[in-house]
């Protein structure tokens, strides 16, 4: 393929300069819309950043911009939050969770979804890919109530069962031990559909030519799927995986704070950022210090981000994000 | 192509222009309410508007906010500063906290309308409310919110299911006699009879605590209630074992002899495990109450509950025993206000509407109750009885404003309105009524706090985990998160409060 | 040329390559496990089925059970009582979620296309201008104050659908199946032929990231569906246009703020408590909201899979 373009020949200077003028021009009438709205939806509001700084209150007369002038700078207090001796648990647990589920989260759903694609029942594997997506439309709050017939210390099934035993039945509500289990059984319940279905779609995407040139060769349908199918999905997968970085110090508010039921006794497995800065406003209600938790992600986020980015680069600068 | 982009730009012109409506020539006021259930009032603001029109001056309109907005939404508003809201509910223990709100600039000090247009209502309201609102605002000491005339007093009281004790073969003397400490044969009688999966002791943790060791809520202390200031349970208006000192909830002998008796009925089965959980606490106490599955519960009371159908539904005889007298404190007093958002453009008029539905009968009816032979017929006593069409239109009504303003409604009876101030009036004032922990020296402190508190205090409350282990490490993590210097702080403040 | 032209390559795949593929053994082991997985993803909703046909009685005596004591189709009844607003709330989940899907998918695509192209000028430009705004954001309130004070988003469908309308993400997403799905040379040789730039993403590109199409287009019409912080930021007085997730997370957010405030509210909250719907209610709003989406996905995977059947000849 790569003959063709040194086939054709070279368009004369002058006649290209015009048409890289209107190429371009067409090109950036097509981003005009999406550039647009993100001026104004998420630029134009992104001078609140200053609010993390700054004391905010209302003056006279009151308006946002002017409350936003007014108010006193006060460095970095309303980074205080973090002195808390709670802050080693809460950043243990947002990063430790992150980092498993990342891994957890890319190594099942890829493989669900070669699974999918190598299924010769048409239906069953749609059938499958439906029925994985219904997490997806539940809520945390309505999964929670799901995980709660379970643990229900009075009516729950597993206390239950415990007591038909004979055994002492386990208050999952007050006993940390099975915690970090549940949650990420939850985690991957909740969004494997969704990431496989990305993957399965990047697999169909694959130009197959490939997997025939690979079969002509020889090679067994693993030896394709390590040769072809991987790094035909690759750039999805370092996209994503680059964007789950990115997102490593926030924390899916529902899953830790609605699953275990708001319990205070499971906090060491379950405070993470989100839950804390969460409580913390709910009694001081200081906008400084939640703009304050919410640049402090966006920053950590920038810095891995960059940092996977220089790494992926490194290895393949076709699939970096930028 | 390019048309199809042009469209899909115009459609999205049209749509965001669609919002703006026809210019009148009176000026509109906007009130925020919340806890309302309304999904029809134009039959309301019709007759509303018609009558405000001379007297105030604006056209009304309303914001019916529910329950789950208290939240977001008046926050929002008011940090974004809103100005097409112009009247907000605010309070003490909501998330636009009077107190903070006030001090933050977000509300409009209303001294001035007060004595150019509000002599009416300070005739209205009793004399204690006005005095709890006047606070330290951003402008100055002064009147931020109009006080709404509703439950003045607070009292803390055991919800007694009287058929299944007297079932038991006890009486509510016993009850009172045994005290909190001495309910255990009590219990371990109804769980004999009931059968194992019978819990007799229905509590709401933070309540029960706050009733046995006659605490009560320091204003300004946050949801985390980390704060105790005890009262003197055999008269409210004397001064408490403590004297007006605010202490660490957690480090005090009483709270230590709750927790541990806490643990004994929990262990003992008397106390339902879904109580001492976050989320699930309240849902199990409502069911349980619906259900009379209980023995003794724990209600922040208000005059006439037993009356209403929730009780009265629940099938069995209730009693509400009083822990202690009501008595009139800093949250209480600043239990429901309306506050004029500082962003208002029409603050008068504003001012002119919350004076109006303080002070006049047929509009607080209008707005509580809705339109007399739509939303309420008076029977022969000029009682109020509903009809279907209330469904829709059941705004909360001590979020509206003056209660007393109210005719009686058939389910109260009548007169119930004057036992209802004759009830309020007897109100004690505790000794430092009008004093509001203001957190913003220690804001940094109180987060932490309140992450320490949400981890331990429910459970210890509810007895189910051990206080011999618990505790010391729940005051340890206080101390850690800086609880001397918010109690510092606090008492400082409390000083400087009681020596003026 | 040929060998790239779209109708010549699905010629060669749906041509009969007998390839080698699993053996019935690996097929078994994917089956097992996939409809293991897809099983423990559909309990859940049969659990809501359930809560939402158990009574409330059983409720308050067995808590959320998969054999509730007593069985009742009050939910239902009350939810059709519902009526008017129930019906409308439904009407305007339709309508935001078609509307939305449309108008995020095109521009989404607009906007993936030429950050594809490396030879677009300002690809950096733009593709920067987007990536930023994932990391960063003004907060809240800024964006409220921005989106109701500047761009008059409020109590209209606009306010609904505009400000969910783009997605650095779902931008990326797309931008990474036109990478992988259309070859470069293809674009190059368009240029040559004389295809203009709309011409050739329009007849060109567009057929060949169909699949990709779909899935954007999936999961922004799920968050659509899903969506209901905005109706509660930007709805005040027109509750007309509220969609049915709205209506749901009222009815949960009022149970919170009532648990939450209990202590405070005292018998105020006891008297709410009293009126709020009932578990089985919610649950039978959940059933409404979820299987509307459900049945939509199917149109949306016959692309994906549409691309699998090719594939699957292959394997």
């Amino acid at each position: 393929m790569t003959t063709i373009q040194t086939a054709v020949p070279k368009p004369h200077r002058r006649y290209s300069s015009i048409a890289a003028k209107k190429k371009t021009f067409w090109l950036t009438t097509m981003a005009l819309p999406g550039a647009v709205w993100l001026l104004l939806i998420r630029y134009l509001p992104m001078f609140g950043i200053v609010i993390a700084f700054k004391n905010y209150r209302a003056f006279r007369p009151n308006t946002f911009w002017n409350n936003i002038i007014q108010s006193e700078w006060v460095g970095l207090k309303n980074f205080e939050f973090l002195k808390s001796p709670d802050t080693g648990i809460m950043i243990r647990n947002t990063l430790g969770y992150n980092i498993l589920w990342i891994i957890l989260g890319l190594v099942i759903s890829v493989a669900f979804a070669i699974m999918m694609s190598e299924l010769t029942s048409r239906f069953l594997a749609k059938t499958y890919q439906t029925l994985m997506f219904f997490p997806y439309f539940l809520s945390w709050v309505v999964a929670s109530y799901f995980v709660l017939a379970f643990l229900d210390p009075t009516s729950g099934m597993i206390p239950f069962f415990q007591k038909a035993a004979g055994l002492k039945a386990t208050n999952f509500y007050h006993d940390t031990t099975w915690w970090p289990l549940i949650l990420t059984i939850c985690n991957l319940w909740k969004n494997l559909g969704y990431s496989s279905v990305l993957y399965l779609a990047a697999i169909t995407g694959i130009d197959t030519t490939q997997y025939e040139a690979a079969a002509v060769d020889g090679a067994t349908k693993w030896q394709q799927i390590w040769h072809v199918t991987l790094p035909g999905i690759r750039p999805m997968i370092v996209i994503l995986l680059i964007m789950n970085v990115g997102k490593i110090f926030n924390a899916d508010f529902g899953l830790f704070y609605n699953v275990p039921q708001n319990s205070g006794s499971l906090y060491p497995v379950t405070q993470v950022v989100d839950t804390y800065v969460y409580r913390a406003y709910a009694n001081t209600h200081n906008m400084g210090m939640s703009s304050a938790a919410g640049f402090l992600q966006s920053f950590v986020g920038m810095i891995c981000i960059i940092g996977a980015n220089a790494l992926v680069r490194k290895i393949d600068a076709e699939s970096s994000l930028f | 192509m390019k048309k199809v982009l042009s469209l899909i730009l115009t459609l999205a012109l049209i749509l965001s222009v669609l919002s703006f409506a026809a210019a009148d020539d009176l000026p509109t006021i906007t009130i925020m309410f919340h806890g309302s259930n309304v999904t029809d009032d134009k039959a309301v603001l019709e007759k509303v508007n018609e009558y405000i029109a001379d007297k105030v001056g604006a056209k009304l309109e309303v914001i019916w906010g529910t329950w789950g907005d208290f939240d977001e939404k008046s926050v929002k508003v008011l940090e974004g500063a809103d100005k097409d809201v112009d009247i907000v509910f605010t309070s003490s223990w909501s998330d636009d906290e009077y107190n903070s709100f006030a001090k933050k600039g977000y509300f409009l000090k209303l001294d001035d309308l007060f004595a150019q247009y509000g002599a009416d209502l300070i005739a209205a309201l009793p004399e204690d409310l006005m005095k709890a609102a006047t606070i330290e605002g951003a402008e100055g000491k002064g009147v931020y919110a109009v006080n709404g005339f509703k439950d003045t007093a607070t009292q803390n009281t055991w919800d007694i299911n009287v058929t299944l004790l007297n079932e038991l073969g006890y009486t509510v003397d016993d009850v009172k006699e045994k005290g909190f400490f001495g309910w255990g044969e009590i219990f371990a009688k109804a769980k004999e009879v009931k059968g194992d999966s019978f819990y007799p002791f229905l509590v709401e943790p933070v309540v029960a605590e706050r009733m046995v060791t006659n605490s009560i809520i320091v204003s300004g202390d946050g949801n985390a209630n980390l704060l105790s200031l005890y009262l003197n349970p055999d008269d409210v208006s004397a001064e408490g074992p403590y004297g007006n000192k605010l202490l660490n909830k957690f480090a005090t002998p009483e709270y230590k002899a709750f927790v541990e008796k806490m643990h004994e009925y929990y262990e003992a089965g008397y106390i339902d495990p879904a109580l001492s959980v976050g989320e699930t606490s309240n849902d199990c106490r409502a069911n349980h109450q619906k259900d009379a599955s209980y023995l003794i519960g724990t209600q922040v009371y208000a005059f006439g509950y037993e009356y209403s159908p929730d009780v009265l539904s629940r099938g069995v005889e209730v009693q509400f025993l009083p822990c202690t007298e009501p008595y009139m404190d800093s949250t209480v007093s600043q239990g429901a206000m309306m506050a004029i958002n500082s962003a208002s453009e029409h603050p008068e008029e504003a001012f002119k509407f919350l004076v109006l539905l303080n002070t006049d009968p047929v509009l607080m009816t209008l707005m509580n109750y809705g339109v007399e032979g739509i939303h309420y017929t008076l029977d022969e006593d000029g009682l109020v009885v509903f009809t279907d069409e209330r469904a829709n239109y059941s705004p909360w009504t001590n979020g509206v404003g003056n209660v007393t303003l109210l005719p009686d409604t058939k389910d109260e009876g009548k007169g119930f309105r004057e036992s209802f101030k004759a009830y309020y009036s007897t109100g004690k004032v505790i000794p430092s009524n009008g004093f509001f922990f203001d957190p913003e020296k220690v804001e940094t402190e109180m987060a932490q706090l309140a992450n320490v508190n949400a981890q331990y205090a429910l459970a210890l409350d509810c007895g189910a985990t051990d206080p011999e282990t618990e505790l010391p490490a729940f005051l340890e993590a206080l101390d850690g998160a800086g609880m001397q210097a918010y109690l510092d702080e606090a008492n400082a403040q409390m000083d400087a409060f009681m020596a003026k | 040329m040929t060998t790239i032209n779209p109708s010549a390559r699905k010629k060669i795949k749906a041509g009969s390559f007998s390839l080698n593929r699993f053996g019935p053994g690996a097929q078994a082991a994917f089956h097992i496990i996939l409809a293991l997985f897809s099983l423990l993803c559909i309990i859940p909703f049969i659990f809501v089925v359930i809560i939402s046909f158990s009574s409330e009685e059983s409720i308050r005596q067995v808590g959320f059970s998969f054999t509730p004591v007593s069985w009742s189709v009050e939910a239902f009844t009350y939810t059709f009582r519902l009526g008017n607003a129930l019906w409308r709330s439904y009407f305007n989940s339709f309508l935001i979620t078609i509307v939305g899907t449309i108008l995020s998918v095109a521009i989404t695509i607009l906007y993936a296309y030429p950050l594809f192209r490396k030879d677009f000028r300002f690809r950096g430009f733009f593709n920067f201008l987007s990536f930023f705004t994932m990391i960063f954001g003004g907060g809240l309130v800024p964006t409220f104050v921005i989106c109701k004070s500047v761009l008059g988003l409020s109590d209209n469908y606009a306010a609904l659908i505009v400000p969910m309308l783009f997605s650095p993400f779902n931008v990326i997403i797309m931008r990474t199946f036109l990478q992988t799905a259309v070859p470069t040379e293809l674009i190059e040789a368009a240029t040559i032929d004389g295809s203009g730039e709309y011409n050739t993403l329009v007849r060109i590109v567009l057929p060949i990231v169909k699949p990709g199409i779909a899935t954007v287009a999936l999961l922004v019409a799920l968050s659509y569906w899903n969506e209901w912080f905005l109706s509660l930021l930007y709805l005040n007085k027109n509750m007309d246009i509220m969609p049915l997730q709205y209506l749901l997370m009222r009815m949960q957010r009022n149970a919170d703020f009532l648990a939450k405030n209990s202590s405070m509210l005292g018998a105020d909250a006891a008297k709410a408590v009293a009126q709020l719907p009932s578990q089985s209610l919610k649950m039978a709003l959940v059933v409404f909201i979820v299987i509307p989406i459900a049945c939509a996905y199917p149109f949306f995977q016959r692309y994906v899979v549409a691309g699998l059947t090719i594939g699957s000849v292959k394997g």
